[in-house]
Order: C-alpha cells, then structure tokens, then sequence
C-alpha cells in the first residue's frame, strides 16, 4: 500500500507519504491530526490536492497520471464512526445493500451473508429496524455491510470509540475473526494504544497533518516522543496468555503467558484454556530494586533493563521479565533508584491492574 | 348540488392534480440540484423559481400570457403544431403549474438537505451508483418532506386565481376554476351557489391541513 497525498485543510495541510504492506495498518493521533480526512482521501470521499494512492497493486489515485478512481469502483470498505446505518432499512436490507453489485475475487474468502452474519453474530438482529439495536451491533452491522460489498481493503474509523470499555473487549474479537478468517488487509483510526496492539501489526502516528512515526506498533507505542504526541498516550503492554487456574474464593485466576511465565489476573468466569490477551498499563507497573517483602501485590517478576529513554518529563524502561514489560516512570524515580541499562529490577504489578482486553480469536466458538 | 358545481369542482380537482403530477419529477430534480450541488448561476435559478412566489400573480399571469400567447414565438410554434394553450384548460394547468412549483421545491429542498450526506458517501463506497444512491437512499429518506411539497402545491393549485384567469380567463364549462367561479358567483349575485362552493373548499383545505400536519409531526431521521 502506497499513501502519498496532499491535502489541504482550514488550519493545515495534510501531507502524508506512507508506503506499507501488512494485514492491519493502525493510524494514531490525537484528535484533529487529519486522521479521518486520510481515510475519506483513501476512500475517494475526499478531494486530494496532489499524490498517489495505490492499494494493493491498484492506483487508486495519483495526479501526475490523471488518475482518480471513483469512490464506488474502488471496492474500499469504509465503516464511518458513526456507523452511518440507512435509517429507513432493515439490519438486513442495510448489510445487504452493497452485495448485489460486489465483485467475487478468485481465492478470496468466504463472503457470503450467511457466513458474515455468523462470524460477527448478528443472525438475531436481521430482521430488526436499526432504532432496536445498541451501539456495538450497530458497528458490527456497519461492519457486515463493509464486508459483504467484497471490499479490497477495510477502512474502520475509530469503530470502538463511542462504545464503552465492556462493549470494546467483545468488538475487538470481531475485528480479529474479520482479519484473520477474511483475510480483508484493514486500516484501523484509533486513538487508542491498547487497540493497536491488540491488532495492528504496522502503526503511522500522525500529528498535524503529518507522519511523526510509522513501524512496528511494540517500537513505536513505546517511543516516548510518539507518546507526547498522543492525546491518550497510554503506554501499554499487551500479551497473548491462556487461562490455567481460576478461584473465586482467592478472587483471582492465572494466567500462563506464550513465554511461559505466570500472571495473577482478577478472578474470571471464562472457561480454563481459554486464549485470552492481557493488557497491563506501562503506568501501573512499579520498579523495586531489591525483591520486596510483604506486600499486597500479586505479581513480582524479576528481571533487566534493557533500555532507558528520558524523553521531557517521562522515563520509559523496557524491561526483559519473562515477557519484555514496558515501564513509565518519571524522571526522578530514575535518578533516585540510580536506574540504568542492565541493572537488575523487580517489577510489582497489582493483580487488578492485569486486565482482559479481549478473547484471542479461538478463545470462543459458537 | 347542481350539475355546475360538480362540474367545477372535478375540473378544479383534476387539473390541480395534473399540475402537481406535471411538476413533480421537474420539482425534485431541481430541489435536488439546489440542496446538493453548488455552481456559478445557482443564485440565478433560486431566483427564478421563487420568482411566482413572490410576484402578484397577475404579473405572473400576464408573463404566461406574454409567452404562450398566439402571437409569441413559442404560442405561435405550439399553434402550428395543433396546440392551443391559453383560454383552455392547458392554460389553467400551466397558470397551476407555475404558481405551485416554488411550493413543492422549497418543500422538497429542505427535505433534500436534511438527508445525512455521509449516507450517500458510503453508499458510494458500497458501490452504488448515483442513480441508485438517488433512488435508494436520499428520495426514501426525504419522502415526507416531497409529500408535503406536493400537498402544498396542490392546494396553491386549487386557489390560483390571478394567473389563471390571465392565461385561461373565466369561461364556465371550459376554464372556470373554483376560485374563479366564486368570484363569478358573487359578482352575479348568486350567493347560494358561491357558498356552497365556499364550504367545498374550507371542506378541501381541512384535509390537506391535517394531511400536511401528520407529515411534518412524523420526523424525518437522518
């Protein structure tokens, strides 16, 4: 995928040149960064002043060869933040809407409505008015929509944002399924940093109008200045992690992570087994240079520090501990522990600062 | 009541209906036009349709008169032609026609403009052609707005006077619209027949109040 373009905006020029090949691309920023106006350009939605736009193979867009493809030929799925369902039709009329006119490609997925609508569970709300459905089937009937037109690339922007924490961690799993099972590349407006890592596997940072960083999301989500950048910078750690033990009576379950090390997490009704991902705040992570004596917390892992980066008012450590841990602390707590690379540290994570943020695609199966 | 009256009144009713039949497609074209699409003379089109609005209707009327007369140049070509359309029920239905279409497309603007544009967007990315994003999405969703145009020029058609009896004067049998044969009615002293066709349209407006009322308290969403 090639993204060069040019657009000029009230307060700024958007000028974007991006050039990536993965299955989820996340764009982060924080608001009005020209994050939304990118997708619309991408979609065909946008007028664009100057540039290139290629997907998969495809130009889509490009003014030095007068092309200019037009938004209902370039087969993009776009599913808006409001999902912009059409008021006067049926779940299935509007998931339907685009389907009569879709392409089959050779060796693409399984695109049907019976499927779509199975993979995203929303067989029950076919027949029902939009008006009768929440938030979160209202973005997943967006979603179907997007799909069943047999789109070449997916565009979702910010799909979880209206939705609260509890709706998010049973949006995500859909996300993944659409991903993994249809195989449809996607890029994905957030900004939020535990969405990214939980899908994407490329991320571009943008702020006013430009690309601050793009790469992998593990080495840009960890950057403190891509941070600053980010209205909701939340460092986080995000591990793939299968549920081994749980007691209600402890109040907490346990979790084997794909290094092999043990987390305490809150107690969870899921079944054991189940994939789960485990996300943990890079705030909520306390350093201790010496291994600590009675308390409360459940999880104390050992472990190095790898590498240190002060960057203004924020240190970020990252820290090899059975899993590579990312730690924010401030500057000072740095120069009083004498902190640096290589120096051995116990990390202290409360058990309830390990949260589900979703199941793993596998984790459920109806 | 007498054979005139009924006679009146079906005329009335069935050329107003086919005035509004007439300026229907033309009507949403151009409100469609006015509330989506944005160009250099746009201000001049707005004008002239609000034009009737706005004018005496006599001046209108003459305007009508002025062009389709006989000895105009497009009275004359429709004269060659076999058409004749003023003094005859073509001139009352152009009168009609005229003085009732900035009715339907102020309506029906508005309507047009209330529809979510993001819809047509992303029944654009779903692939749909503008024809179908015309027909499938933004006509269902401002229906109502269309519908109340329509009632509003129909009723502007029922009550049109001065334009009509400029173009198509007041001749009973042939041209003579409700409106027109009240004031005939009057003028001839015959007040018996002039308020029985005064309860017909109080009876007509009734209707189309209530009609227009249901409309506009249903909500269009977006």
């Amino acid at each position: 995928m090639l993204l060069r373009c040019r657009i000029p905006l009230s307060t700024f020029t958007l000028g974007v040149d991006v050039a990536f090949d993965c299955r989820a691309a996340a764009i982060i920023g924080p608001s009005g960064a020209g994050k939304t106006t990118l997708l619309e350009a991408v979609a065909g939605l946008r007028h664009v002043e100057s540039g290139e736009i290629e997907i998969g193979g495809r130009t889509l867009f490009s003014s030095t060869r007068g092309i200019d493809v037009p938004a209902r030929e370039r087969a993009i799925g776009y599913v808006p933040q409001d999902p912009a369902l059409f008021p006067h039709l049926s779940v299935r009329k509007n998931i339907l809407f685009g389907a009569a006119g879709a392409v089959a490609r050779d060796g693409a997925a399984d695109f049907s409505l019976a499927h779509v609508v199975s993979l995203l569970e929303i067989g029950h709300l076919l027949d029902r008015s939009i008006d009768h459905i929440s938030g979160g089937e209202a973005q997943r009937v967006a979603l179907a929509r997007a799909l069943l037109s047999r789109p070449r690339l997916l565009l979702l922007d910010e799909p979880l944002a209206s939705l609260d924490v509890g709706l998010k961690e049973r949006i995500l799993p859909y996300l993944k399924r659409v991903r993994d099972e249809l195989a449809v590349p996607m890029i994905y407006v957030t900004h939020d940093t535990v969405e990214v890592l939980s899908l994407a596997d490329w991320v571009i940072t943008i702020a006013h109008g430009s690309v601050v960083a793009q790469g992998a999301p593990q080495k840009v989500l960890t950057s403190g200045a891509v941070l600053a950048e980010i209205d909701r910078g939340r460092l986080e750690n995000v591990f793939g992690a299968v549920l081994i033990e749980s007691s209600a009576e402890e109040g907490r379950s346990r979790v084997q992570l794909t290094s092999g090390g043990h987390l305490f997490i809150p107690y969870t009704t899921k079944p054991l087994n189940s994939r789960l991902q485990i996300g943990i705040a890079g705030d909520d992570i306390l350093i201790a240079t010496q291994r600590p004596e009675a308390i409360s917390a459940g999880n104390v892992l050992q472990g190095t520090i790898r590498e240190l980066d002060v960057a203004g008012a924020q240190a970020i450590l990252r820290v090899d501990a059975i899993e590579e841990f990312f730690v924010r602390l401030t500057p000072t707590a740095v120069r009083r522990l004498e902190l640096s690379v290589g120096r051995s540290v116990f990390l202290i994570i409360k058990t309830s600062s390990c949260v589900i943020l979703g199941d793993e695609l596998g984790g459920f199966r109806y | 009541m007498s054979t005139d009256i009924w006679q009146i009144t079906i005329f009335s009713l069935a050329v107003a209906l086919a005035s509004t039949l007439v300026i229907l497609p033309l009507g949403i074209a151009v409100a469609w036009l006015l509330a989506r699409k944005h160009w250099a003379g746009k201000t001049f089109l707005e004008t002239l349709v609000m034009l009737p609005l706005v004018m005496p209707p006599v001046a209108t009327g003459l305007i009508l008169l002025k062009i389709f007369g006989r000895r105009s140049p497009v009275g004359a070509w429709l004269y060659d032609r076999g058409v004749e359309v003023v003094f005859n029920w073509k001139g009352v239905l152009i009168a009609m026609a005229v003085m009732s279409f900035p009715l339907l497309v102020r309506s029906a603007r508005s309507a047009f403009a209330e529809v979510n544009p993001r819809l047509e967007q992303i029944a654009a990315t779903l692939g749909a052609s503008g024809p179908k994003i015309f027909f499938a999405v933004t006509l269902p969703l401002a229906w109502r707005g269309v519908v109340a145009g329509c009632l509003l020029a129909y009723s502007r058609a029922l009550g049109e006077f001065g334009a009509t009896i400029m173009v198509a004067g007041n001749i009973p049998g042939r041209t003579q619209t409700l409106s027109l044969a009240i004031f005939s009615f009057v003028q001839l002293g015959h007040d018996d027949e002039a308020l029985t066709l005064l309860g017909v349209t109080i009876a007509l407006a009734f209707v189309a109040v209530a009609l227009s009322e249901r409309l506009a308290r249903s909500t269009v969403k977006t």
